[in-house]
């Protein structure tokens, strides 16, 4: 959290000597533009029309790797419907990545954000892409990893929504490892 | 008792990108009058940690595990109000930047005797004369005259005089500095730590001061911790990391000092960057930039473990523990530096000047 200072994360209170106080509203960080619950277009948009209007696609810029070599992967989020939308995820996460079935390459069974809904707004045609990397290893214990070895693998990014594959909003594409 | 004991405290905020993990499981304590120092480069979560403890951190963020105790009390389960009146009473806290604290529309000596209004029952010429004494206390001269100025009338180093004074007017038992003298150019800098320094001293105040420079903690602390990627790689009473440090990023951080005259603007010794603590690196987090990265620096995450006995850090003040994997006997290599101190008397701890030379 680098600029914690200039986030909505601060607590601040003008009348209390002691905090941080507020400052002028800003345009808020992108990273954060996400709001308890739903918003207004979730009553108004049908769901069905809703999911449509989204997409969601993993690319990797190529499909061969060593082993032992990043594998950097980019998620496009797009939706396409010209007017807002507001998608309701099952907990603070937006979107999440896997590696065959293991979720963010990990072994362990999940231990994520807790379970509550949040809201994600989308702007009219907006596509909000993020770049990630599996770096080649599995985590296998709570200090612990493993590389993987040669052979392929399914690297799938879905939006953290119930039924997200039947819906097309998860994506997957396979990449193969090779002897390093 | 420790005056602050935090335990496994982890802070995580969700944003777009994923969960970011700024405190990952971090465990020190603050004794009563002492001055405790947190170092490490911007990103590694020293001021998450430190926001933490005044109940400051807010969604996106969110304090998920651990425990803040303070005298004794659990922060983390009080109620609001209970927080507020510990806030800025017994436990206050000087930002980065001024103008977090100051608000503009009000005049400075308002400000410093609004705050000891809130805590204490001071009548309002009281508290009047109380402000004036703290602002010539942390050397505002004609401290009468200037009560009535506004903030922007007073320079940057005079500005964080005025955070200085109004933290410290209601005698708070914990004085949390977050880089205090950030914004501030090289001369002053020296003025305010010696300011907070002293002050601490006269007020019996323990102090947590968070830095990125090895060389300021040395001058004014008793203990530190190093932190890197949101834990802490590094605890140890201050002489003792400074003339035998045992983590490979201290060293690095060590190499990041001045010379006495040198530019303050000096280049990153360290290569690379702090990881993002969204996708934070397998195994030992700072083994992307570690000079002695072997394979098992990429498999195994290393505990935080005595350096002589290789025994997890018990919470022993005097202990000196580092995450390495060095101490637990897992390296094949080892590590290979050699840290030159020159015109220093260990047992002064004044040093300012160092140098350094490790090599794998
Ligand atoms: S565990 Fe490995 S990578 Fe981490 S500090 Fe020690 S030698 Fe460097």
């Amino acid at each position: 959290m680098r600029r914690i200072y200039e986030s909505d994360a601060l607590y601040r209170d003008d009348d209390e000597p002691g905090a941080p106080r507020e400052r002028q509203r800003e345009e808020r960080p992108q990273s954060f533009r996400s709001v308890p619950s739903g918003s207004l277009s979730r009553w108004l948009v049908p769901d069905r029309v809703r999911r449509w209007g989204l997409s969601l696609e993993v690319v990797t810029p190529r499909t061969e790797f060593r082993v032992g070599e990043h594998v950097p992967f980019q998620v496009t989020i797009k939706n396409s419907l010209p007017f807002p939308v507001t998608v309701a995820t099952r907990s603070p996460l937006l979107w999440t990545w896997h590696v065959d079935d293991h979720r963010a390459a990990s072994k362990l069974s999940a231990d994520g954000p807790p379970e509550e809904e949040r809201g994600f707004r989308f702007e009219r045609g907006e596509r909000k892409r993020f770049r990630k990397r599996w770096d080649g290893m599995f985590k296998i214990a709570d200090a612990e990893w493993e590389r993987a070895t040669t052979g392929e693998y399914t690297i799938g990014a879905g939006l953290n929504v119930e039924g997200a594959a039947d819906r097309g909003l998860y994506s997957e594409t396979t990449v193969t490892l090779r002897p390093e | 008792m420790a005056l602050l004991e935090v335990d496994d405290l982890t802070v995580q905020f969700y944003t777009e990108d994923g969960v970011v993990t700024a405190a990952d499981e971090l465990s020190f304590t603050v004794e009563s009058g002492e001055k405790f120092g947190v170092v490490g480069e911007s990103g590694a979560g020293k001021s998450v940690t430190a926001l933490s403890l005044m109940r400051l951190i807010e969604e996106p963020g969110r304090i998920t595990d651990g425990e803040i105790r303070f005298k004794g009390e659990d922060i983390l389960s009080m109620s609001e109000s209970e927080v507020r009146s510990i806030r800025g009473n017994e436990m206050a806290m000087i930002f980065q930047d001024a103008q977090t604290a100051l608000n503009p529309v009000y005049t400075v000596g308002e400000q410093i005797s609004e705050a000891v209004r809130h805590h204490l029952d001071y009548s309002e010429a009281d508290a009047r004369d109380r402000a004036v004494q703290l602002m010539d206390d942390v050397g505002i001269p004609e401290p009468d005259a200037r009560y009535d100025d506004y903030p922007h009338q007073f320079s940057g180093g005079m500005q964080q005089r005025v955070v200085i004074a109004t933290a410290l007017s209601c005698d708070p038992d914990l004085l949390i500095a977050d880089e205090p003298t950030t914004a501030l150019d090289v001369t002053i800098e020296a003025k305010i730590l010696d300011l907070i320094e002293n002050l601490a001293d006269e007020y019996d105040t323990a102090v947590q001061l968070i830095t990125h420079d090895l060389g300021v903690i040395a001058e004014v602390c008793d203990r530190v911790m190093v932190m890197y990627a949101g834990k802490p790689v590094e605890k140890a009473p201050v002489d003792d990391l400074y003339y035998d440090p045992k983590h490979p990023y201290t060293v690095g951080l060590m190499s990041s000092i001045p010379r006495v005259g040198e530019q303050r603007d000096r280049l990153q010794t360290i290569p690379g960057t702090m990881p993002d603590l969204v996708e934070l690196p397998s195994g030992c987090s700072f083994h992307p930039r570690c000079p002695f990265a072997e394979d098992a620096c990429t498999r195994k995450e290393p505990p935080l473990v005595d350096h002589e006995t290789g025994q997890a850090a018990d919470g022993d003040t005097d202990q000196h523990v580092a995450a390495c994997l060095e101490y637990t006997g897992d390296l094949v290599e080892g590590l290979d530096y050699q840290v030159d101190v020159d015109g220093a008397d260990p047992n002064t701890g004044s040093a300012t000047e160092r140098g350094r030379d490790h090599g794998a």
